[in-house]
Protein backbone atom coordinates (compact mmCIF):
# COMPACT_ATOMS: atom_id res chain seq x y z
CA UNK A 1 0.00 0.00 0.00
CA UNK A 2 1.10 3.14 -1.18
CA UNK A 3 1.53 6.34 1.30
CA UNK A 4 -1.37 7.78 -0.64
CA UNK A 5 -3.75 4.64 0.03
CA UNK A 6 -2.33 4.80 3.24
CA UNK A 7 -3.55 8.37 3.94
CA UNK A 8 -7.08 7.33 2.47
CA UNK A 9 -7.50 4.51 4.43
CA UNK A 10 -6.80 6.63 7.28
CA UNK A 11 -8.85 9.53 6.83
CA UNK A 12 -11.90 6.55 5.78
CA UNK A 13 -11.62 5.53 9.30
CA UNK A 14 -11.54 8.75 11.28
CA UNK A 15 -15.45 8.39 10.23
CA UNK A 16 -16.07 4.43 10.52
CA UNK A 17 -16.15 3.87 14.31
CA UNK A 18 -16.01 -0.48 13.89
CA UNK A 19 -17.67 -0.46 17.92
CA UNK A 20 -20.67 1.58 16.30
CA UNK A 21 -22.34 -1.45 15.00
CA UNK A 22 -26.34 -1.94 13.96
CA UNK A 23 -27.72 -4.21 16.71
CA UNK A 24 -30.61 -6.76 15.53
CA UNK A 25 -33.82 -5.45 16.84
CA UNK A 26 -35.40 -7.22 20.15
CA UNK A 27 -36.66 -10.47 19.71
CA UNK A 28 -34.90 -11.21 16.59
CA UNK A 29 -33.94 -15.07 17.78
CA UNK A 30 -37.16 -15.60 18.80
CA UNK A 31 -38.41 -14.61 15.34
CA UNK A 32 -36.02 -16.79 13.95
CA UNK A 33 -36.73 -19.70 16.10
CA UNK A 34 -40.41 -19.41 15.56
CA UNK A 35 -39.38 -19.45 11.46
CA UNK A 36 -37.42 -22.18 11.47
CA UNK A 37 -40.01 -24.21 13.34
CA UNK A 38 -42.70 -23.37 10.68
CA UNK A 39 -40.48 -23.14 7.26
CA UNK A 40 -37.97 -25.70 7.93
CA UNK A 41 -38.04 -29.03 7.71
CA UNK A 42 -36.27 -30.95 11.06
CA UNK A 43 -32.62 -31.56 9.05
CA UNK A 44 -32.90 -35.43 10.43
CA UNK A 45 -35.98 -35.77 8.07
CA UNK A 46 -34.47 -33.64 5.22
CA UNK A 47 -34.06 -37.43 3.51
CA UNK A 48 -37.54 -37.63 3.07
CA UNK A 49 -36.74 -34.89 0.40
CA UNK A 50 -34.61 -37.67 -1.28
CA UNK A 51 -38.39 -39.83 -1.88
CA UNK A 52 -39.35 -36.34 -4.24
CA UNK A 53 -37.47 -37.07 -6.86
CA UNK A 54 -38.95 -41.17 -6.88
CA UNK A 55 -41.88 -40.00 -8.57
CA UNK A 56 -40.27 -38.40 -11.68
CA UNK A 57 -37.99 -42.16 -11.85
CA UNK A 58 -41.48 -44.18 -11.17
CA UNK A 59 -43.40 -41.88 -13.79
CA UNK A 60 -40.39 -42.55 -16.75
CA UNK A 61 -40.00 -46.21 -15.66
CA UNK A 62 -43.83 -47.04 -16.23
CA UNK A 63 -43.97 -44.61 -19.75
CA UNK A 64 -40.51 -46.79 -20.87
CA UNK A 65 -42.38 -49.74 -19.79
CA UNK A 66 -45.57 -49.03 -21.34
CA UNK A 67 -43.97 -48.29 -24.98
CA UNK A 68 -41.72 -51.35 -24.73
CA UNK A 69 -44.58 -53.72 -24.36
CA UNK A 70 -46.67 -51.87 -26.69
CA UNK A 71 -43.83 -52.72 -29.25
CA UNK A 72 -42.68 -56.19 -28.27
CA UNK A 73 -46.14 -57.78 -26.95
CA UNK A 74 -47.28 -58.20 -30.19
CA UNK A 75 -51.97 -58.72 -30.81
CA UNK A 76 -50.99 -62.37 -31.95
CA UNK A 77 -49.24 -65.07 -30.11
CA UNK A 78 -46.20 -65.37 -32.57
CA UNK A 79 -42.58 -65.87 -31.77
CA UNK A 80 -41.32 -63.18 -30.16
CA UNK A 81 -39.14 -61.74 -27.51
CA UNK A 82 -41.99 -60.98 -25.11
CA UNK A 83 -43.76 -64.24 -25.47
CA UNK A 84 -42.85 -65.44 -21.88
CA UNK A 85 -44.09 -62.00 -20.96
CA UNK A 86 -47.25 -62.76 -22.96
CA UNK A 87 -47.64 -66.34 -21.35
CA UNK A 88 -47.42 -65.05 -17.82
CA UNK A 89 -50.06 -62.41 -18.58
CA UNK A 90 -52.43 -64.76 -19.87
CA UNK A 91 -51.90 -67.03 -17.11
CA UNK A 92 -53.08 -64.14 -14.37
CA UNK A 93 -55.97 -63.43 -16.60
CA UNK A 94 -54.94 -60.22 -17.45
CA UNK A 95 -55.43 -58.35 -20.81
CA UNK A 96 -53.21 -55.43 -22.30
CA UNK A 97 -55.16 -53.93 -25.21
CA UNK A 98 -53.46 -54.60 -28.66
CA UNK A 99 -52.01 -51.65 -30.41
CA UNK A 100 -52.67 -51.48 -34.46
CA UNK A 101 -49.88 -49.30 -35.42
CA UNK A 102 -51.00 -48.89 -38.50
CA UNK A 103 -54.36 -47.15 -37.97
CA UNK A 104 -52.35 -43.79 -36.54
CA UNK A 105 -51.33 -43.40 -40.49
CA UNK A 106 -54.82 -43.14 -41.11
CA UNK A 107 -54.99 -39.80 -39.12
CA UNK A 108 -58.29 -38.64 -38.71
CA UNK A 109 -58.32 -35.71 -36.37
CA UNK A 110 -61.75 -36.04 -34.84
CA UNK A 111 -61.87 -39.37 -33.76
CA UNK A 112 -58.02 -38.90 -32.34
CA UNK A 113 -58.86 -36.01 -30.54
CA UNK A 114 -61.48 -37.92 -28.25
CA UNK A 115 -58.62 -40.49 -27.43
CA UNK A 116 -55.92 -37.64 -26.97
CA UNK A 117 -59.07 -36.24 -24.30
CA UNK A 118 -59.11 -39.78 -22.51
CA UNK A 119 -55.40 -39.90 -22.29
CA UNK A 120 -54.89 -36.42 -20.81
CA UNK A 121 -58.15 -36.85 -18.37
CA UNK A 122 -56.29 -40.45 -17.22
CA UNK A 123 -52.65 -38.74 -17.02
CA UNK A 124 -54.01 -36.00 -15.32
CA UNK A 125 -55.58 -38.41 -12.82
CA UNK A 126 -52.66 -40.61 -11.82
CA UNK A 127 -50.80 -37.38 -11.53
CA UNK A 128 -53.41 -36.38 -8.99
CA UNK A 129 -53.27 -39.60 -7.43
CA UNK A 130 -49.05 -39.58 -7.19
CA UNK A 131 -49.29 -35.95 -5.80
CA UNK A 132 -51.28 -36.99 -3.19
CA UNK A 133 -49.40 -40.02 -2.14
CA UNK A 134 -46.33 -38.50 -1.87
CA UNK A 135 -47.41 -34.99 -0.19
CA UNK A 136 -48.96 -37.01 2.22
CA UNK A 137 -45.16 -38.04 3.62
CA UNK A 138 -45.08 -34.28 4.96
CA UNK B 1 -25.01 -19.39 30.64
CA UNK B 2 -21.28 -19.91 29.00
CA UNK B 3 -21.48 -20.40 25.34
CA UNK B 4 -20.12 -23.54 24.16
CA UNK B 5 -18.61 -22.63 20.64
CA UNK B 6 -20.49 -22.89 17.29
CA UNK B 7 -19.42 -26.94 17.06
CA UNK B 8 -20.75 -27.84 19.71
CA UNK B 9 -24.27 -26.46 19.10
CA UNK B 10 -24.21 -27.58 15.08
CA UNK B 11 -23.83 -31.10 16.72
CA UNK B 12 -26.56 -30.65 19.10
CA UNK B 13 -29.28 -28.78 15.96
CA UNK B 14 -27.53 -31.86 13.59
CA UNK B 15 -28.88 -34.64 16.25
CA UNK B 16 -32.31 -33.24 16.30
CA UNK B 17 -31.94 -30.62 18.91
CA UNK B 18 -33.68 -27.89 17.01
CA UNK B 19 -33.79 -25.44 19.67
CA UNK B 20 -29.32 -25.28 20.20
CA UNK B 21 -29.60 -23.38 17.03
CA UNK B 22 -30.94 -20.65 19.07
CA UNK B 23 -27.66 -19.99 21.22
CA UNK B 24 -26.05 -20.03 17.48
CA UNK B 25 -28.23 -16.91 16.82
CA UNK B 26 -27.99 -15.20 19.86
CA UNK B 27 -24.00 -15.29 19.05
CA UNK B 28 -24.02 -13.81 15.60
CA UNK B 29 -27.31 -12.06 15.55
CA UNK B 30 -25.63 -8.37 15.54
CA UNK B 31 -23.05 -9.02 13.38
CA UNK B 32 -25.39 -10.50 10.62
CA UNK B 33 -27.76 -7.81 10.70
CA UNK B 34 -24.68 -5.32 10.94
CA UNK B 35 -23.36 -6.42 7.35
CA UNK B 36 -27.23 -6.79 6.29
CA UNK B 37 -27.80 -3.43 7.38
CA UNK B 38 -24.65 -1.68 5.64
CA UNK B 39 -25.33 -3.07 2.59
CA UNK B 40 -28.69 -2.83 2.41
CA UNK B 41 -28.98 0.69 4.56
CA UNK B 42 -32.76 -0.46 5.93
CA UNK B 43 -33.44 -1.84 9.43
CA UNK B 44 -36.86 -3.29 8.19
CA UNK B 45 -34.71 -4.75 5.10
CA UNK B 46 -31.70 -5.88 7.10
CA UNK B 47 -33.75 -7.56 10.05
CA UNK B 48 -35.32 -9.47 6.53
CA UNK B 49 -32.22 -10.43 5.25
CA UNK B 50 -30.64 -11.28 8.75
CA UNK B 51 -33.57 -13.30 9.47
CA UNK B 52 -33.35 -15.54 5.79
CA UNK B 53 -29.65 -16.19 5.94
CA UNK B 54 -29.94 -17.77 9.88
CA UNK B 55 -33.08 -19.91 7.94
CA UNK B 56 -30.60 -20.71 5.05
CA UNK B 57 -27.65 -21.50 7.14
CA UNK B 58 -29.97 -23.74 9.54
CA UNK B 59 -31.06 -25.45 6.26
CA UNK B 60 -27.60 -26.23 4.94
CA UNK B 61 -26.28 -26.76 8.50
CA UNK B 62 -25.48 -30.21 7.00
CA UNK B 63 -23.57 -29.02 4.11
CA UNK B 64 -21.48 -26.75 6.64
CA UNK B 65 -17.76 -28.74 6.08
CA UNK B 66 -16.08 -26.84 9.22
CA UNK B 67 -12.93 -25.94 6.98
CA UNK B 68 -14.01 -22.74 7.69
CA UNK B 69 -15.20 -20.95 10.55
CA UNK B 70 -18.40 -20.85 11.05
CA UNK B 71 -19.35 -16.85 11.23
CA UNK B 72 -16.98 -16.96 7.95
CA UNK B 73 -19.57 -19.73 6.80
CA UNK B 74 -22.50 -17.35 7.80
CA UNK B 75 -20.71 -14.20 6.93
CA UNK B 76 -20.93 -15.64 3.19
CA UNK B 77 -24.87 -16.28 3.45
CA UNK B 78 -25.70 -13.01 4.51
CA UNK B 79 -23.12 -11.12 2.08
CA UNK B 80 -24.93 -12.72 -0.74
CA UNK B 81 -28.13 -12.97 0.14
CA UNK B 82 -28.04 -8.65 1.03
CA UNK B 83 -26.42 -8.57 -2.30
CA UNK B 84 -29.03 -10.58 -4.29
CA UNK B 85 -31.76 -8.92 -2.66
CA UNK B 86 -30.55 -5.28 -3.32
CA UNK B 87 -29.44 -6.52 -6.78
CA UNK B 88 -33.55 -7.02 -7.05
CA UNK B 89 -34.87 -3.77 -4.83
CA UNK B 90 -32.62 -2.04 -7.23
CA UNK B 91 -33.31 1.45 -5.49
CA UNK B 92 -32.74 5.30 -6.69
CA UNK B 93 -29.81 6.96 -6.60
CA UNK B 94 -29.48 9.31 -3.56
CA UNK B 95 -28.63 13.31 -4.34
CA UNK B 96 -26.34 15.43 -2.01
CA UNK B 97 -29.49 17.13 -1.10
CA UNK B 98 -30.99 14.21 0.90
CA UNK B 99 -28.11 14.73 3.11
CA UNK B 100 -28.86 17.51 5.79
CA UNK B 101 -26.17 20.55 5.62
CA UNK B 102 -26.79 21.03 9.10
CA UNK B 103 -24.89 18.76 11.61
CA UNK B 104 -26.84 20.49 14.11
CA UNK B 105 -29.65 18.44 13.24
CA UNK B 106 -28.71 15.50 15.21
CA UNK B 107 -27.96 17.31 18.44
CA UNK B 108 -30.92 16.34 20.37
CA UNK B 109 -31.24 18.37 23.65
CA UNK B 110 -29.12 16.13 26.15
CA UNK B 111 -26.84 15.00 23.78
CA UNK B 112 -23.47 16.84 23.71
CA UNK B 113 -21.57 18.46 21.41
CA UNK B 114 -18.93 15.50 21.07
CA UNK B 115 -21.66 12.75 20.56
CA UNK B 116 -23.90 15.14 17.97
CA UNK B 117 -20.45 14.63 15.82
CA UNK B 118 -20.04 11.23 16.53
CA UNK B 119 -23.88 10.69 15.61
CA UNK B 120 -23.15 13.34 12.16
CA UNK B 121 -20.22 11.45 11.09
CA UNK B 122 -22.08 7.76 11.29
CA UNK B 123 -24.60 9.23 9.38
CA UNK B 124 -22.47 10.49 6.50
CA UNK B 125 -20.59 7.64 6.62
CA UNK B 126 -24.08 5.78 6.01
CA UNK B 127 -24.98 8.23 3.64
CA UNK B 128 -22.07 7.74 1.34
CA UNK B 129 -21.80 4.00 2.00
CA UNK B 130 -25.06 4.19 0.35
CA UNK B 131 -24.09 6.03 -2.77
CA UNK B 132 -21.40 3.16 -3.74
CA UNK B 133 -22.48 0.06 -5.29
CA UNK B 134 -23.69 -2.62 -2.92
CA UNK B 135 -20.54 -5.26 -3.88
CA UNK B 136 -18.88 -1.99 -2.54
CA UNK B 137 -21.04 -1.56 0.23
CA UNK B 138 -20.51 -5.27 1.54
CA UNK B 139 -16.20 -5.45 0.97
CA UNK B 140 -16.28 -1.49 3.23
CA UNK B 141 -18.19 -3.15 5.82
CA UNK B 142 -16.08 -6.33 6.39
CA UNK B 143 -13.16 -4.40 5.88
CA UNK B 144 -13.51 -1.49 8.07
CA UNK B 145 -16.41 -2.97 10.84
CA UNK B 146 -16.13 -6.42 11.06
CA UNK B 147 -12.18 -5.84 10.42
CA UNK B 148 -11.22 -8.20 8.29
CA UNK B 149 -8.09 -9.18 6.39
CA UNK B 150 -8.66 -9.20 2.72
CA UNK B 151 -7.91 -12.81 2.98
CA UNK B 152 -11.27 -13.48 5.30
CA UNK B 153 -12.99 -11.56 2.87
CA UNK B 154 -11.84 -13.34 -0.11
CA UNK B 155 -13.16 -16.05 1.98
CA UNK B 156 -16.37 -14.77 2.30
CA UNK B 157 -17.19 -13.18 -0.68
CA UNK B 158 -15.12 -15.37 -3.31
CA UNK B 159 -13.22 -12.38 -5.09
CA UNK B 160 -9.63 -12.89 -5.12
CA UNK B 161 -7.16 -10.91 -2.78
CA UNK B 162 -6.02 -8.99 -5.68
CA UNK B 163 -9.50 -8.04 -6.59
CA UNK B 164 -10.42 -6.95 -3.64
CA UNK B 165 -7.68 -4.12 -3.34
CA UNK B 166 -8.73 -3.08 -6.38
CA UNK B 167 -11.88 -2.77 -5.46
CA UNK B 168 -11.76 -1.46 -1.96
CA UNK B 169 -9.67 1.22 -3.21
CA UNK B 170 -11.94 2.54 -5.48
CA UNK B 171 -14.63 2.25 -3.08
CA UNK B 172 -12.81 4.62 -0.62
CA UNK B 173 -12.12 7.15 -3.38
CA UNK B 174 -15.81 7.33 -4.28
CA UNK B 175 -16.81 7.61 -0.23
CA UNK B 176 -14.07 10.23 0.92
CA UNK B 177 -15.58 12.30 -2.44
CA UNK B 178 -18.99 12.16 -1.54
CA UNK B 179 -17.84 12.82 2.08
CA UNK B 180 -15.50 15.73 0.82
CA UNK B 181 -18.94 17.51 -1.24
CA UNK B 182 -21.13 17.18 1.76
CA UNK B 183 -18.34 18.75 3.92
CA UNK B 184 -17.76 21.55 1.42
CA UNK B 185 -22.09 21.58 1.29
CA UNK B 186 -21.56 21.48 5.25
CA UNK B 187 -19.28 25.08 4.82
CA UNK B 188 -21.02 27.13 2.17
CA UNK B 189 -24.24 26.71 4.72
CA UNK B 190 -22.73 27.68 7.61
CA UNK B 191 -20.86 30.87 5.51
Amino acid sequence: MNNQEKYKEDLLRQYINPERIEKAPEGFTSKVMTRIQIEAVPLKSAGRLRNKSLVPVISTTVTILLIVAAFLIPGSETDSLALPVVKLIKNIKVSLPEIDLTSIFRFNLPALLIYVFIGILILTLFDRALNGLFHREK
Amino acid sequence: MDYKGDIFYIEQVLAGKINAFSYIVDRHKNKAYNLAFRICGNHEEAEEIAQDSFLKAYRSLKGFKMKSSFATWLYRIVYNTAISHVRIKKKGVLSLEDFPADATDFIGSNTSEEEAEKEYRSSLINFALQKINEEERGLISLYYYEEMSTEEISDVTGISKSNIKVKLFRARQKMLEIIEKVEKKKLTYHE
